[in-house]
């Protein structure tokens, strides 16, 4: 399948070439919104045609009988494994949102109109191991979670891959988180070395009083964006974090738009970027306030360190908003290693390049102390420190 | 006997020529007072010592143990047995301070070919450092420097002497925002070195810490230059005469 045959085509047409029936209203909003290109505001930095027009070869996710196993294990779309307890199932998705700014998370849903579901029941640590072994391939799924009222739960993600080289994978999660409850994702990406491409559309909804925490920590290599949205309700609160360490000429990032719906919603968005040879990072952040989220507090911060005079970063925190009565602020700066703190660690005696290595560290380290369960935690450390000495050689 | 002389050192800072001819020798195993008025090229001199980023050398010449180091890294330098204890020290935020002084002293004695210590020998050798310098032991697993208080990074900047063992010890405002229990501690700590064979370049415009450390000579550095040269009786007199009664020598 070549996905650049939809660029401009008419409902239709569309539903002629995806085969679809009975999906006139996503099909509409796929149409009106379009096949992502250069001009797409949250692709502008991407080059997404380029990974679109190539002629992939197709997957069928027909549904295995699940395997019991320590983590949810996710085969080219395909659950195999899944806890005990745990209830993973596939099932036509009736939960789409349909106010997502992003076409490629509708054509996500029309390729695969059966999702992931996963529901969590209790508190409980989940851990999701996303696995890719095809090449030349689209590999497209979308996985559901839903959690319950005043309960609290954990999610790890992490991904390994085979030869993957000229795959795009394209999939992406609907949360809806209940009332009252919490749900913290901690999702580790190391993928690199492998010519894929990724481009992972999030909807994440959440209830009144409810609390997210999503920490992404994007080490991995080649073309990745992740497209997010996110709906707070009355009182809720969304802290999302994001480091990214890019070299080579990887093109990695987050276009990602936070709406505060409800009355007393907060958000905190962290970004902590670090750029090496002729990386491009992206982020393009919007804050929306809508007339409805009175009293709202809202908070935005990129940092991005450039280590290479080609490394370029494109950071564009955004606040939109249609009240007064609340407290928001935003700002962005990249630059390179401080001087001050490289010079102090050379009086040292410490060389030049262990310098930078530590700042770097460093500075990496200050969102992923933030993980608070230690092992998890301690393996995040090592797979930056992995990734960074790896293309970071004395 | 001279470990370090400075010969006719010009220096400058962007467009500003700071240090306009210097001359300075360093007797090995004394203790040199750095005296002066604000301005005068005393914090300029102990930067360019070490070879700091914002210091341009245009004339002179530094040797240190007979060696010229004006062109080493400042990495190089500190690995030679050379120090600057900061006078404003810098936070790293995320830098484990415990991390950040073993890799230091493990670098040390890399360079000595000397074997490295791990983690657990080098708490133990730093423990009794920490009880003298009155600090608390959670300051070592804190990010260095970060939300440190004055005193807590004058001592912080101790500890790392006291652990790196240099041979010259360049003191830059070593009391500056310290209160009398922490200049105490902290000068306990630099008396501890004080062994005979380290040297020290003791830069205050103060002489406040002089009745802490005890100089063996007094040098008043005026617009970039060392106009005079005598022993500590020159403390009372410029406490009278402040630095315009001093004449060139």
């Amino acid at each position: 399948m070549n996905l650049i045959t939809l660029k401009n085509k008419n409902a239709q047409e569309v539903s002629t070439l995806l085969e679809t029936k009975g999906q006139d209203s996503l099909i509409e909003k796929f149409t009106s919104l379009g096949l992502p290109h250069k001009m797409t505001e949250e692709y502008h930095y991407f080059d997404v045609e380029k990974l679109l027009d190539h002629d992939y070869k197709t997957l069928d996710y027909i549904p295995k009988s699940i395997e019991e196993g320590e983590k949810v294990e996710i085969v080219d779309g395909v659950v195999i494994k899944a806890p005990k307890g745990l209830r993973v199932y596939s099932e036509i998705c009736e939960s789409i949102d349909m106010e997502h700014f992003d076409g490629l998370y509708y054509l996500g849903h029309l390729l695969s109109p059966r999702v992931i579901k996963i529901e969590v029941d209790g508190d409980a640590h989940v851990e999701i191991l996303h696995k890719y072994t095809q090449s030349d391939a689209l590999i497209n799924y979308r996985v559901e979670i839903s959690n319950q009222a005043n309960r609290h739960v954990t999610m790890y993600e992490n991904f390994e891959t085979g030869d993957i080289s000229n795959t795009l994978v394209l999939y992406g999660y609907d949360m809806h988180i209940a009332q009252d409850s919490t749900l913290r994702m901690v999702r580790l990406q190391t993928m690199s070395d492998n010519k894929y491409s990724m481009v992972s559309s999030h909807n994440v909804n959440v209830g009144k009083n409810a609390n997210v925490v999503l920490k992404n920590f994007d080490l991995g290599g080649d073309n990745a964006l992740q497209v997010l949205k996110v709906e707070l309700g009355e009182h809720a609160h969304i802290d999302a974090e994001h480091l990214l360490y890019l070299n080579d000429d990887s093109k990695r990032g987050t276009a990602s738009q936070i709406i505060h719906r409800g009355e007393h919603s907060t958000s905190r968005q962290v970004a902590k970027n670090i750029l090496d040879g002729q990386a491009r990072g992206i982020f393009d952040a919007l804050i929306r306030v809508e007339k409805t989220a009175k009293f709202t507090k809202a908070e935005q911060n990129a940092k991005s360190i450039l280590l290479h005079k080609k490394a370029y970063m494109v950071s564009k925190p955004q606040l939109e908003i249609y009240i007064d009565e609340l407290e928001a602020s935003h700002g962005a700066t990249t630059g390179q290693l401080d001087e001050k703190q490289l010079f102090y660690l050379q009086s040292r005696g410490i060389s030049y390049l262990e310098a930078r290595k530590i700042l770097v560290i460093a500075f990496a380290n200050t969102l992923i102390e933030t993980v608070k369960d230690t092992r998890h935690q301690e393996r995040i450390k090592d797979a930056f420190e992995a990734v960074f000495y790896a293309s970071n050689k004395e | 006997m001279s470990i370090m002389k400075i010969e006719n050192l010009e220096a400058k800072i962007g467009d500003k020529n700071i240090l306009k001819g210097l001359n300075l020798e360093l007797e090995a195993g004394k203790v040199h007072a750095i005296m002066g008025p604000n301005g005068a090229g005393k914090s300029t001199l102990s930067k360019t010592i070490v070879g700091h980023y914002d210091v341009e050398i245009t004339g002179g010449d530094i040797t240190y143990k007979g060696k010229s180091i004006k062109d080493m890294e400042p990495e190089e330098r500190a690995l030679e047995g050379i120090f600057l204890s900061f006078q404003h020290p810098v936070e790293i935020p995320g830098v484990n301070n415990a991390y950040f002084l073993r890799t230091a002293l493990n670098a040390k004695l890399k360079y000595e070919g000397k074997e490295e210590l791990n983690a657990a020998e080098f708490l133990r050798a730093m423990k009794k450092h920490l009880e003298m310098l009155g600090m608390k032991s959670d300051m070592i697993s804190r990010s260095l420097n970060e939300g440190f208080s004055g005193g807590e990074k004058k001592r912080n900047e101790i500890l790392q002497m006291l652990i790196l063992e240099p041979e010259v010890i360049i003191l830059d405002e070593i009391d500056s925002g310290l209160d009398i229990d922490a200049l105490r501690q902290v000068s306990e700590g630099i008396n501890k070195m004080k062994d005979g064979k380290r040297t020290f370049l003791v830069i205050t415009h103060y002489s406040r810490i002089l009745d802490y450390i005890e100089p063996d000579y007094i040098h008043v550095l005026k617009d970039g230059k060392v106009i005079k040269t005598a022993g500590p009786e020159l403390v009372p007199y410029l406490e009278e005469h402040g630095y315009d009664g001093i004449k060139e020598d």
